[in-house]
């Protein structure tokens, strides 16, 4: 290799063709997996023969009932934003001023953990059992009759506890991060404590507020398996009109117009979070973090208020998930607490294909969704090729909007020749790969920009080659994010519907598709066998995973356990 | 160590860079040097200079656009660093952090594919050399600064280079370890005989560990010599501001006598050292005399000027005194060997200016390029 090609960057440095071709092939992938279906849903919207036409569009804007389902989709996504960003920051707070003891914050991390892998439903199903007509709280405990569930507000408490612990993996690094110097000095200036945290705490969180509430909206409003159970007919929102749309009234087009007016606040909200909010934090999250607080930042009182409260909410998600356990060990919970199998024997005779299947599909899309990661993270950053921008930004699209437009994109795309894949195994692990595989990328690139670029160069002048700097130095050092791309990729794949709920077929069916069955069928017992199976599933992967890091993670390298949760 | 030792010759190197606000720049300009085999030369110059980027075109981290790098009688300009067989020291120290200390020494070794118990040796020799003797399994983390500086020069020095590069290593260490540091690596350097090529910004650490100095500024190499060269005959204004501190006195050439050049300044005429060329009599010029050689003498002493003490600071093992002489300020040091009067504020003293301590330069503004 000659010497311009090894001095990082130079100017007129030679083109390496292995970075040119890997370049070229993932470009083909992009083009193919995410350019592609989203110019073909966008046709689809907006021409009507050939023609360019807003006429479909126009069907779905003047539709009132649809109309509601926007301004719905906003509302819900605005009250989810709030009430999940105050809980998530009484959450970090706790955990960051509470001065805890280890064993309570793993037991917070790890309530908070749940709600983040499990499949979707799992909170509906657990709202019905406690809170339906028949439910364990209102029927049984209060004797209440003819209460509905469905509606706005279980919808909105069920999407609150399952997404809270995004805006508290968000906040919490930020509290950590806050010089408790800073606070200290306001203090000895003679501040009282609710005047430092209202006159220095707060102000310097609200960037990391912000992002957590764009966050929080997003997700809400991207969500389409919570509305879909307890939303009702009273409660349209985009995501499931758009779904019913296409399944119930086989009308493709308007399923498409509808989810493109899904994107527009999609992509608005992603580009505010990512251009706008995510450079204007103060605190610079090193990881490190100020530690433990040296001086009593809340009094003894408001920090056993906050430890009660984030008690009554971690105990309120373990109680669904207990709740979830016994429903699908009693006959029927609600009418019949005798114990028994049968559901478990359902799901593993009837419902073994789906098992079967989601499996195959969660460990093809797993390798592959993290190498792709890895890889696309790699060139982004370190090499200088054609595109090397935007490339970034494309790969990012599938992973920034709802699963429900990324579906009906691949419906569109991929139903008819030229590229025919519908019915098969691998558009579903297609849509997982680059609609996950960005987390990996995500985990790589702040790997990589942590690295500095003297550690290659001291490897290059103690004589190493370009090829044994990446595969001793580079590849160890970026392993965390390699594997936490694998590990989100497959608890998605194990946990995810929106998208692909579009894209199953008679040939390869998933649980998380059954488990929708199931539950419009109204054995809930299954669908509750099914959600204890697929969070034992994902937890025994977490934990090989978590194994993995520990023992390739050399003392030194970034932490990337956090990024699980993303 | 036994091995054959080279010296290293950059030739009329250029690097030129597209600044964001300065637009295109030249990072190093025509820069030449000459290091003989086993010397130690430093890069002294202020931040921005181009010291680094001079420094890594010789090691081969960056292309120049011009000019070649020779080590011993070898074109080195077209090889990787990889292919140079250099020690690299690096201002963060570039410690593998995913490696333990024994593995980080090891790694150019292992590179080199030496078996596995001639590596145990080297790496357990060159610790112990570095004063890291069981520290093997340790990983950089849980080290301090100054032992994380001496694993990255243990791991330069363990492969035996060529030539040893330091890239201002001791700037991120608090100033006594910065002086024991500065002592231990030229003593290693002594020792092995390795030809060392150093960066700094630090005028007393350049002439604490140096052979040579090279100054630079704005990308080109403006004066080479030793560090008694440097401070006491500075070729231009801006090497006599840099080493050290001085007064500057505005003149004019007199004359041009035997004992050297009479300079009109402060209202009388000095004679002083050699005349640089170009300049004739008439023409104007700076006189430069550092703080230490204004001497505070007798009233009665022949040739003395009288000067008011603007202030006076007791320092310990010195007396900065703060003077003005016919209008101009003039800066003097007393070093003090025992209790000595001080000197009130407004008092007139006698001061003297010694012909060997004044240098004459071109005036300032001929130094704008
Ligand atoms: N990679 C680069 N790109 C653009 N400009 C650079 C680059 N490296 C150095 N420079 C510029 O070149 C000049 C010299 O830099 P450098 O060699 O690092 O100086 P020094 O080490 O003496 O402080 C500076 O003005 C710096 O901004
Ligand atoms: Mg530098």
């Amino acid at each position: 290799m000659s010497a311009a090609a090894t001095a990082p960057r130079a100017p007129g440095a030679h083109r390496d063709p292995l970075v040119a071709g890997a370049a070229f092939a993932l470009w083909a992938l992009l083009a193919l997996f995410v350019v592609y279906p989203l110019a073909m849903l966008l046709a689809r919207v907006l021409t009507d023969q050939g023609h360019f036409s807003l006429a479909g569009l126009a069907a779905v804007l003047t539709d009132r009932h649809q109309i509601r389902a926007f301004w719905n989709s906003l509302l819900l996504g605005t009250l989810v934003g709030l009430v999940g960003t105050v809980l998530g920051f009484v959450f970090a707070f706790t955990a960051a001023r509470g001065r805890l003891p280890p064993w309570m914050l793993g037991a917070m991390d790890a309530s908070v953990l749940l709600p983040l892998v499990s499949p979707p439903f799992t909170t509906a199903i657990a709202m019905i059992f406690s809170f339906g007509p028949r439910g364990l709280i209102t029927y049984d405990l209060l004797g209440l009759k003819g209460v509905t569930v469905y509606g706005l507000s279980s919808t909105l408490f069920s999407e609150v506890i399952t997404y809270f612990p995004i805006a508290y993996l968000t906040l919490r690094p930020i509290l950590a991060g806050i010089d408790s110097n800073i606070e200290g000095m306001a203090l000895s200036l003679g501040a009282s404590r609710w005047r430092v945290f209202r006159t220095v705490t707060l102000p310097l969180s609200i960037p990391g507020l912000a992002n957590a509430f764009l966050l929080l909206f997003a997700a809400s409003l991207a969500d389409f398996a919570t509305p879909l159970i307890l939303a009702g007919n009273q409660f349209p929102v985009l995501p499931t009109q758009a779904f019913l749309q296409i399944t119930g009234m086989f009308d493709l087009r308007g399923g498409a117009a509808l989810s493109f007016v899904l994107l527009v606040p999609a992509l608005i909200v992603f580009l505010l979070q990512r251009y706008w909010v995510s450079r204007r934090f103060y605190v610079t999250v090193t990881g490190k973090g100020a530690g433990t607080a040296p001086f009593d930042s809340v009094s003894p009182g408001v920090r056993n208020l906050l430890l009660a409260f984030c008690l009554l909410v971690a105990l309120a998600i373990a109680y669904f998930y207990v709740l979830l356990l016994y429903a699908s060990l009693v006959v029927a919970l609600g009418a019949n607490h005798a114990l028994t199998l049968q559901h478990y024997k359902v799901i593993f005779t009837d419902g073994v294909k789906a098992i079967r299947d989601t499996l195959i599909i969660a460990g093809l899309a797993m390798p592959l969704g993290g190498l792709y990661g890895v890889l696309l993270g790699y060139l982004v950053t370190k090499k200088e090729f054609l595109g090397r921008r935007s490339m970034e930004l494309v790969s990012m699209i599938n992973y920034a909007l709802p699963g429900t437009i990324v579906g009906i994109a691949y419906l569109i795309a991929f139903n008819d020749p030229p590229i025919e894949l519908t019915g098969t195994a691998l558009i579903i692990v297609a849509c997982y790969i680059f609609r996950y595989g960005p987390t990996g990328i995500r985990a790589t690139v702040a790997l990589l920009s942590q690295i500095d670029k003297s550690l290659e160069e001291a490897s290059q002048g103690l004589g190493a080659g370009s090829g044994t700097t990446f595969r001793r130095i580079t590849l160890p050092l970026i392993l965390p994010a390699f594997f936490a791309g694998l590990g989100v990729v497959f608890i998605r794949s194990m946990t995810a519907i929106s998208a692909t709920i579009f894209l199953v077929s008679v040939s390869w069916t998933l649980i998380t598709v059954k488990i929708l069955e199931n539950i419009t069928e109204l054995s809930l017992g299954p669908a509750a066998a099914f959600s204890v199976l697929v969070c034992v599933i994902v937890f025994v992967v977490i934990g090989l995973i978590g194994r993995a890091l520990r023992y390739f993670r050399a003392p030194g390298a970034a932490s990337v356990t956090s990024m699980l949760g993303g | 160590m036994g091995m054959d030792t080279i010296g290293v010759r950059v030739a009329g190197i250029s690097k030129r860079y597209t600044h964001r606000v300065k637009g295109e720049i030249y990072a190093a300009r025509e820069v030449e040097l000459d290091v003989k085999p086993g010397e130690f030369l430093t890069l002294l110059g202020p931040s921005g200079c181009g010291k680094t980027t001079t420094l890594r075109v010789i090691a081969g981290f960056e292309h120049p656009d011009a000019g070649r790098v020779y080590f011993g009688d070898e074109d080195v300009t077209g090889k990787a660093a990889n292919q140079r067989n250099i020690g690299f020291v690096f201002q963060n120290y570039a410690l593998f952090p995913h490696l333990s200390i024994f593995e980080n020494v090891a790694y150019g070794l292992r590179v080199r594919g030496q078996a596995g118990g001639e590596i145990a040796k080297a790496v357990g020799d060159v610790l112990a050399l570095v004063g890291l003797a069981g520290y093997e399994q340790q990983f950089s983390a849980q080290l301090s600064g100054g032992e994380q500086q001496r694993v990255a020069l243990a791991r330069a020095i363990v492969i035996r280079p060529r030539v040893l590069l330091f890239d201002e290593p001791l700037s991120n260490l608090d100033a006594k370890l910065r002086i024991q540091m500065r002592q231990e690596i030229r003593a290693l350097q002594r020792r092995l005989a390795i030809t060392t090529i150093y960066v700094t910004h630090d005028q007393e650490e350049a002439m604490a560990v140096s052979d040579r100095i090279a100054v630079m500024n704005q990308g080109s190499v403006v004066q080479e010599g030793s560090a008694l060269d440097l401070y006491h005959r500075p070729a231009t204004d801006f090497v006599a501001k840099f080493i050290g501190r001085v007064n500057s006195i505005p003149g004019r050439v007199a004359a041009i006598g035997a004992d050297g050049p009479a300079i009109a300044a402060l209202g009388t005429t000095l004679v002083a050292r050699t005349l640089p060329a170009g300049l004739a009599t008439g023409s104007a010029v700076q006189l430069m005399i550092r703080p230490e050689a204004v001497a505070i003498v007798a009233p009665d002493t022949p040739g003395a000027l009288a000067a008011t003490v603007v202030s006076s600071s007791f320092l310990g093992e010195k007396t900065e005194v703060q003077l003005r002489c016919a209008g101009e300020g003039l800066h003097a040091v007393r070093y003090n060997a025992g209790p000595a009067e001080p000197l009130a504020e407004g008092a007139t003293v006698a001061v003297c200016l010694p012909a060997n301590a004044l240098t004459v330069l071109p005036p300032a503004d001929r130094e704008a390029p």
